[in-house]
């Protein structure tokens, strides 16, 4: 085995280490470590930062840290496995709303950086004979993530922004929310939709044809009207265009 | 401009674009992008994290596509961990590839540091011990780098918080070699030039006399900070401050060495507003330019 390879090892054992080490050099990249990590889950998760606090998120960055620690040069990614890290930690808690306000969080933050896509153009609609309506297949938007939560979890997103007004109080009983993000011009928004519509979604996300994602439909809500949901959802942009028709 | 050395092993030249701008640029921070495009003040060009640009699209990726086509662009890498034991990541690569492809910056870099083993990352910029193994594998991978996208990279000196006893060359001795051995150029950077110097106590003007004139093609500068850690006092580099006056001074004997390369002003900790930062880089301009009357 090469030296080089001890070394490395040896050295990265070293900053991952919790117990004191003598040596000032270790201290300091330790502190890089733990402070580099710290900063970018708050970047990603700046609303589980408000609500539980600096301190205890700086607690919650360092034991993640060593559950999951970055697999990427690109210290984008870290923040995937945090959702279910807090489930882990927090489900059957009075805090079991912490992990959905935090996989709404990474939904915002994927739907950010996802690819750009072509608008559903409803007028291609016109050359479909309308007996094969039902074959129609849509695809979602590269940047249509959903997050659903028996918590209100739109509500605790939005009075925990930067601006917003800190008297704003939060009935955690006012679930379930159905969330959608969509993508504009100015960045990401996140749209709350019907249970029906949300669903919907969920068929197109499995590729299901039109008529597969009716069926589905009507026996969860036997008053789906397909036509209403599919007119929101392609004004909301949260269909492309592409390999849409059969 | 100079044309890179052929690499020891003869294959493949790298060319560098013919007009690089004198005049210094700075590091491009997201909280900047609207100021810039409105305000589009009057620096050289502006330096990219490459990492920050690996999303498939949106906004971020859109506001870098603008400012390209008002600034000359470089992409600075910061997580390839080119020397690392491990495998070299096939995924960051291709981005970078991507990146590189539809950017077309006009300088490449990345570090002469490691920062991952066993496919567990710190994403820092760890230092190698400086031996003869260790310039082996860093020169092999830069070379397959370069390769991989077709053009020359830059390679930057670290600041750094320790040494290893394994060392068996100096890091100039050691970054010397590298760009001699993969025929990649040298991003100096004066201010981890100064840190490592004190912290490590050795004289900062041998580490530049000792270079390659021909394959420093960039330099940059950033302020650090001063902080006690145990019994000694370590200076740490935060890239949240001024450029100190000792920094200042070394880099205006790296312009009489090596003449006027594109310099950059790094702040991309405690961000300031926009302002600071193009003041900063009009102050490189006079430094620049003063030294460089100098030694004509």
């Amino acid at each position: 085995m090469s030296s080089l390879r001890d070394l490395q090892r040896q050295f990265v054992e070293a900053l991952f280490d919790e117990s004191p080490d003598g040596r000032a050099g270790i201290e300091i990249y330790r502190n890089n470590l733990h402070e580099g990590f710290f900063k970018a889950l708050a970047l990603e998760f700046p609303v589980i930062q408000r609500l539980v606090g600096e301190d205890y998120f700086r607690q919650l960055a360092r034991s993640f840290l060593h559950a999951h620690p970055s697999r990427a040069g690109d210290l984008h990614a870290i923040g995937a496995p945090f959702p279910d890290y807090l489930r882990g930690r927090f489900a059957g808690t009075q805090y079991a709303y912490l992990p959905d306000v935090a996989e709404l969080e990474w939904a915002y933050e994927q739907a950010s950086i996802a690819a750009d896509a072509e608008l559903f153009d409803v007028r291609s609609l016109a050359c479909v004979r309308p007996d094969s309506y039902g074959e129609l297949r849509f695809n979602l938007h590269p940047a249509c993530y959903r997050v659903r939560s028996a918590y209100p979890i739109l509500r605790i997103w939005q009075v925990n922004q930067p601006d917003a007004d800190t008297d704003l109080a939060v009935d955690l009983s006012m679930g379930p929310d159905h969330i959608v993000t969509r993508r504009t011009e100015r960045g990401v928004e996140l749209v709350r939709v019907q249970h029906g519509d949300y669903r919907l979604l969920e068929c197109f996300a499995r590729n299901e044809t039109l008529g597969e994602a009716l069926s589905t439909l009507q026996r969860i809500t036997p008053a789906f009207d397909l036509g209403a949901a599919l007119r929101r959802l392609i004004a909301l942009g949260m269909i492309t265009n592409q390999g849409a028709l059969p | 401009m100079s044309v890179a050395r052929t690499p020891v092993d003869g294959s493949t030249s790298y060319s560098v674009a013919a007009d690089l701008p004198l005049r210094a640029g700075i590091g491009l921070r997201a909280q900047h992008h609207s100021d810039l495009l409105r305000e589009r003040p009057a620096v050289g060009w502006i330096e990219a994290h490459s990492e920050n640009y690996f999303a498939a699209g949106g906004v971020q990726r859109r506001y870098l596509e603008q400012l390209r086509a008002i600034y000359p662009l470089s992409l600075h890498g910061v997580g390839l961990s080119l020397g690392s034991i491990d495998p070299l990541s096939q995924t960051h690569l291709q981005q970078l590839q991507h990146l590189v492809r539809q950017f077309a910056p006009m300088l490449l870099s990345e570090h002469l540091s490691w920062s991952s083993v066993d496919g567990r990352f710190t994403n820092d910029l760890l230092p190698l011990p400086y031996t003869e193994e260790a310039l082996r594998h860093m020169a092999a991978r830069v070379s397959h780098v370069q390769e991989s996208l077709g053009r020359q990279i830059l390679i930057e000196n670290v600041s750094s918080y320790l040494q290893f006893p394994h060392s068996t060359l100096s890091e100039w001795e050691f970054l010397a070699e590298l760009a001699h051995e993969s025929g990649c150029g040298i991003l100096l950077d004066v201010n981890n030039v100064y840190v490592n110097s004190q912290n490590h106590g050795f004289d900062p003007k041998t580490y530049l006399l000792s270079l390659p004139r021909a394959a420093v093609k960039e330099m940059h500068l950033a302020g650090h900070i001063a902080r006690q850690v145990g019994n000694r006092q370590m200076l740490i580099d935060t890239h949240n401050q001024h450029v100190c006056e000792a920094v200042w001074d070394l880099y205006g004997f790296a312009v009489r060495l090596f003449g006027r390369v594109p310099t950059l002003i790094e702040w991309d900790a405690d961000i300031p507003p926009l302002g600071v930062l193009v003041a900063e880089a009009q102050e490189a301009d006079l430094r620049a330019e003063f030294n460089h009357v100098v030694a004509a």
